[in-house]
């Protein structure tokens, strides 16, 4: 504790430092300007607290010579009633903006959201932010703080590997599917949700960084979007009608095994009027020809053991998905 | 929100990411620690970044492609560990300068390498540059194949001396049954063929990014990626059974399967400009979005192992002789070389502080013109009667959104948004006169598909004092399918006389209308201080305008329809009823419970196809901070999903079938994890985190014969279930030598039981399927993996 009181005075010390420092960019009129009035707070609030604070400086709310840069009351309020201490032995009144969703160990309570989220969408409104007013996290409460770790040297969010946890915090489904079997590679580190996602909001579905749901997948899988001299309907319309992105006990990532999957659409053409059943001998699985021989309708890929192209060809001889 | 969750948490399969990264982000106090002994040295601390090298050696006992999916780790052997982290720039010595940069790179040592730089001058320029490199093996190393030919290749021949494979049938007329088909069992010689082919693919992104801020107000943003895939992944085949000496160039002799090697030989570019404006109450992007496509290959080239035509001066060979010259070659396409450019703008204006409105518009076009060379099997039917050369396919994306919001005071808000998007196909139809498998020669309208889609929602919230808070809601989604020329929407094919009057005014969509309503509620509440609860319904009612005309185009001209009253799922009339709850529990400042489910229910209207669906799930978390340094966390995850379809056999447009079969789905997945972190242990010089995953997941198929079904034209019961179960142990540690200087170790048991009915039929020697056997494996491993490092950090 001793040290960490050293390091919040040393802390107050910076923050004045800072503010006597002549800006690179000079700001503009429409963000504040950061003042020193770090050092009103870092005089109490240091590295010991639950949260430590200072490490804040690594990161690019910490760059003080940007003249964008805030201050703690940029965020917090001018809280005077907190700074001025408990002077009507009633306890220290809380800050003006308490984040989070949770008291704080001081007992404080959180903000309104819409009062916390505001202090960052003074500076954040736009690009990411765009359609943050109505979008799913905004409605169901989601504060800023409950993703993003502001005052640490690396916030999590931000770091691909990390990021995954962080939203399994609340999306605990999208957990348990990630480690199925067959998954995209959020579990090696390889992918982000945010990849995908928009958790600030969108204009696409399921808060998707694209329009739409196929207009995403196409942003990787840019083989997939043709088009294609044969379509297939479904993949045109939404991926998710065949597959399921999290994860799945089928590969590939496939809601459904075919011909069962290709079954709850077709029923006329070709075989998928056919049932499938036991097993032949016990083992064969996915069903039998009259007579008893397998059938290759059924098995392995089922239907696409001959309709390959099911994302469309672009062979005059594919019609029918086959080359 | 449980955010302690996320610090405890040990979960990448790639360990040296994660050993580092937890003690660089976790605030460890070991690494807070480092290099601290004064006071100055604490300053020091608290404003340059912690930077750290890190090498060292990984050890994984035994090979296997799945559990080095994507960690790079799929052989035997030692790995070379190397991860570094270095920042700098003078903004952090907060003097006055902004400029901050960073150099890093992960997993060097293995074929899951990232490597970044970047350098800002804050609020006014940055610079990137990046590389990944994911090499996703597909096969459990198991695929084998009598092709010659490497992954990547797009030519795929057999050995002269392979032979033809027995396929020998007895009836007259070309038309084969099971009692007729021959054993198409593989000779001595034949099955010597087979070799083992190691199957990836891999992609190297390449990134580099650049902006600018030219005031308070205007900033230009520019980034670029080039995605290098090389490799491949398995395909299914249907071969081409040609006969030369047929008349027609072709005769039936069904559809022989090969798995073949499909060379995922791709570039892809993509870029994005943006120019962005930033006021006191609104804001603005114009973008634009562009990504550039190109296939190495039009097609894929095999031999064809199954002829029994023979050609010319050896007409019918044999079953496992020659077939003469050579094996008859069939061809099929790979992915068209394509483009998409697409203009984005963007923003939002603040009416008042209480009142904002967002949207966005963008515009694209798709564009595909491909050569159609290489990409079929070049017979002179199909070579004479192409219409034209390549597609010259056109796809116009628009979509625009709006979104108003209003705070009318402090407790009541509302909401309204509105989205459109269409995908305007206009590429034109033509006809296409074809050799299909098995030789039938068939004409066929490509059909180019439209839809337009238009959303609109409102919704209101009202809090209740500060502790409960109400959201009732409104959503309208409404779709339109069609397609754009006269070609498509009259191509149906000729009528059987069974079939006859069952087309009247042919159409390309057979839903061309869904129309859905929406209502939704949610409610969440704190009870005292402690204990948070919210609940959800959510009530949709989707309707389908169903085109009883409806030819599905993908079919043969006399087969080119689905039962009456069968739709497909996701334009299906439907219900849906979806319940959430969760409840958590703050029993201390130390410790949480939180518990959720969920629960959806579909109804579909449909006479044939899918009846219901249903899926739930179950999730229990507990956090647990014993001490300042020590934290557990657990989880228990609990899913169900199911699907019943109803299905009829044999095929009659015209009339509902009275020969039904029905088949049901059921996936059960139970998942659970325990993880623990203890820091500074040991007088502060080491840290240890643990964890612990588990997952079962199985997955059952069960077909009965419902109605007037003869069981010799299909069988029911139940297919073999589908089981993975994965288990994950893991222990890393890091002790501090000295000020500068950590040794880090760890361990990882990783296992996989799987079993799927899915590769029965590629084993060697198994029951004939027409299918070439692969000999693949369901995937099953067991790996224990150690290793240990050595970490350098400095400031």
């Amino acid at each position: 504790m001793k040290r960490g009181r050293t390091v919040a005075l040393l802390g107050a010390a910076l923050g004045f430092a800072a503010a006597m420092c002549s800006p690179a960019i000079q700001a503009d009129e429409t963000t504040p300007t950061r003042v020193g009035q770090d050092a009103v707070c870092t005089r109490c609030h240091d590295e010991s607290e639950t949260k430590p604070i200072l490490a804040m400086y690594q990161t690019p709310h910490g760059v003080t010579a940007d003249g964008r840069t805030p201050s703690c009351q940029s965020c917090h309020g001018a809280s005077a009633g907190h700074v001025a201490g408990d002077t009507e032995g009633k306890g220290r009144p809380a800050p003006d903006v308490i984040f989070g969703s949770k008291h704080t160990p001081a007992g404080y309570q959180p903000s309104d959201p819409l009062v916390q989220t505001e202090a960052c969408l003074t500076c954040h409104k736009e690009g990411l932010r765009t359609h943050w007013s109505g979008s799913q996290h905004q409605l169901g409460d989601v504060v800023c703080s409950n993703c993003h770790t502001v005052h640490a040297a690396n916030d999590p969010m931000l770091v691909k590997i990390l990021q995954p946890e962080v939203c399994f915090g609340c999306h605990k489904e999208q957990r348990a599917q990630t480690k199925h079997i067959s998954t995209h590679p959020l579990d090696a580190g390889k992918m982000a949700c945010s990849d995908c996602h928009n958790p600030h909001g969108s204009s696409g579905p399921k808060l998707l960084v694209k329009n739409t749901v196929t207009e995403t997948c196409l942003t990787c899988h840019a083989e997939k979007r043709g088009p294609f001299l044969w379509e297939h309907q479904p993949v045109n319309e939404d991926c998710t009608n065949c597959h399921t992105p999290h994860g799945s006990n089928i590969s590939a990532l496939l809601k459904s095994r075919p011909p069962f999957l290709c079954d709850e659409c077709h029923d006329g053409p070709h075989n998928s009027q056919a049932p499938y059943g036991t097993a032949v001998g016990g083992i064969q699985g996915g069903g039998a020809l009259a007579g008893g021989s397998p059938n290759s309708n059924a098995v392995g890929r089922a239907c696409m053991n001959c309709h390959v192209m099911v994302h469309g060809s672009n062979s005059p001889t594919g019609a029918f998905l086959h080359h | 929100m449980h955010t302690e969750s996320k610090q405890l948490t040990v979960k990448a399969v790639s360990l040296a990411i994660r050993a580092a990264l937890l003690l660089f982000v976790g605030a460890s106090p070991l690494v807070q620690a480092q290099a601290l002994d004064a006071e100055n040295e604490d300053v020091h601390a608290l404003i340059y970044p912690l930077n750290w090298l890190e090498i060292g050696v990984l050890n994984v006992p035994t090979d296997s492609p799945k559990f080095g999916e994507y960690n790079g780790l799929y052989r035997s052997g030692a790995y070379l560990l190397a991860n570094f982290d270095i920042r700098g720039g003078d903004a952090y010595r907060q003097d006055g300068g902004t400029t901050r940069w960073q150099v890093s790179g992960i997993d060097l040592g293995t074929t899951s390498r990232n490597l970044q730089a970047h350098i800002a001058q804050q609020g006014v320029w940055n610079f990137g540059v990046s590389f990944d490199q994911l090499r996703h093996y597909t096969t459990d190393g198991s695929y084998q194949t009598p092709f010659l030919g490497s992954p990547g290749d797009n030519l795929f021949v057999l050995p002269p001396s392979f032979g033809v494979i027995n396929t020998t049938t007895t009836a007259s007329g070309g038309v084969i049954t099971s009692e007729n088909r021959g054993t198409q069992s593989l000779t001595a010689s034949q099955q010597a063929a087979f070799h083992d082919e190691n199957i990836y693919s891999e992609r190297r992104n390449t990134g580099f990014s650049a902006g600018y801020r030219m005031n308070a107000q205007w900033a230009v943003q520019f980034d670029f990626k080039r995605l290098d895939q090389s490799g491949a992944k398995l395909i299914g085949s249907g071969t081409d059974a040609y006969d030369l000496s047929d008349a027609g160039g072709f005769n039936y002799r069904g559809e022989r399967i090969a798995i073949l090697m499909n060379p995922t030989e791709y570039k892809t570019d993509t870029l994005n400009l943006a120019l962005n404006w930033t006021g006191r109450k609104g804001f603005a992007s114009l973008g634009y979005f562009g990504s550039m496509f190109h296939d190495d290959y039009s097609g894929v080239t095999w031999s064809n192992p199954f002829v029994t035509g023979g050609t010319g001066d050896q007409p019918n060979p044999a079953p496992g002789t020659s077939p003469g010259d050579a094996f008859p070659l069939s061809t099929m396409s790979t992915p068209p070389d394509n483009q998409l450019h697409q203009l984005n703008l963007s923003g939002g204006y603040l009416f008042s502080p209480s009142t904002k409105l967002t949207g966005a518009f963008s515009y694209a076009r798709n564009t595909q013109d491909a050569s159609y060379d290489g990409t079929y099997t070049l017979v002179p039917d199909t070579a004479e009667n192409l219409p034209v050369n390549s597609l010259d396919g056109l796809v116009v994306l628009t979509h625009a959104d709006l979104k108003l919001t209003h705070q009318a005071g402090k407790a009541l808000s509302f909401a309204a948004g509105l989205r459109y998007n269409e995908r305007d196909n206009r590429t034109a139809s033509r006809e296409y006169t074809f050799l299909d498998l098995g030789g039938e020669e068939l004409t066929a309208v490509n059909i180019p598909m439209s839809n337009r889609r238009l959303q609109f929602d409102m919704g209101a919230d009202y809090r209740f004092g500060s502790h409960q808070h109400l959201h009732l809601g409104y959503e309208y989604d409404r779709i339109h399918r069609w397609c754009g020329n006269d070609l498509a929407n009259n191509a149906q094919g000729e009528l059987s006389d069974t079939n006859a009057g069952y087309y009247t005014n042919a159409s390309c969509v057979q839903v061309p209308k869904n129309e859905e309503n929406r209502l939704v509620a949610t409610w969440r509440a704190r009870l005292g201080e402690t204990v948070d609860l919210n609940a959800g319904f959510t009530h949709g009612r989707r309707k389908a305008e169903v085109n009883d005309s409806f030819y599905n185009p993908m079919q043969a001209n006399d087969q080119g329809f689905e039962n009456f009253g069968y739709l497909a799922f996701f334009a299906a009339s439907r219900s849906q009823n979806l319940f959430k709850a969760g409840v958590t529990w703050q029993a201390t400042d130390q410790f949480t419970l939180g518990l959720n489910g969920r629960r959806t229910n579909d109804d579909y209207d449909s006479t044939l196809g899918v009846q219901k669906g249903h899926s739930s799930s179950a999730n229990l978390d507990a956090n647990f901070s014993y001490s300042e340094t020590g934290a557990v966390a657990a989880y228990v995850s609990w899913q169900r999903r199911s699907r019943d379809l109803l299905s009829a056999s044999g095929r009659n447009a015209v009339a509902l079938r009275d020969t039904l079969w029905s088949n049901n789905f059921g996936d059960r997945d139970h998942t659970l994890g325990i993880s623990g972190t203890q820091k500074a242990l040991m007088g502060g010089k080491l840290d240890l985190t643990e964890e612990l995953n588990y997952s079962s997941s199985t997955s059952r198929y069960v077909t009965d014969l419902v109605q007037n079904i003869n069981p010799a034209v299909g069988n029911s019961g139940s297919s073999p279930d589908i089981q993975a179960k994965t288990t994950q142990l893991r222990f890393i540690g890091a002790y501090r030598l000295n000020a500068s200087s950590s040794l880090l170790a760890g361990y990882l048991y990783q296992r996989l039981k799987s079993t799927d009915y899915f590769y029965n039929a590629y084993q060697l020697g198994f029951t004939p399927t027409t299918l070439l056997p692969t000999n693949q494996q369901a995937p099953n491993y067991s790996v224990n993996s150690v290793f240990v490092a050595y970490r350098y950090s400095f400031r």
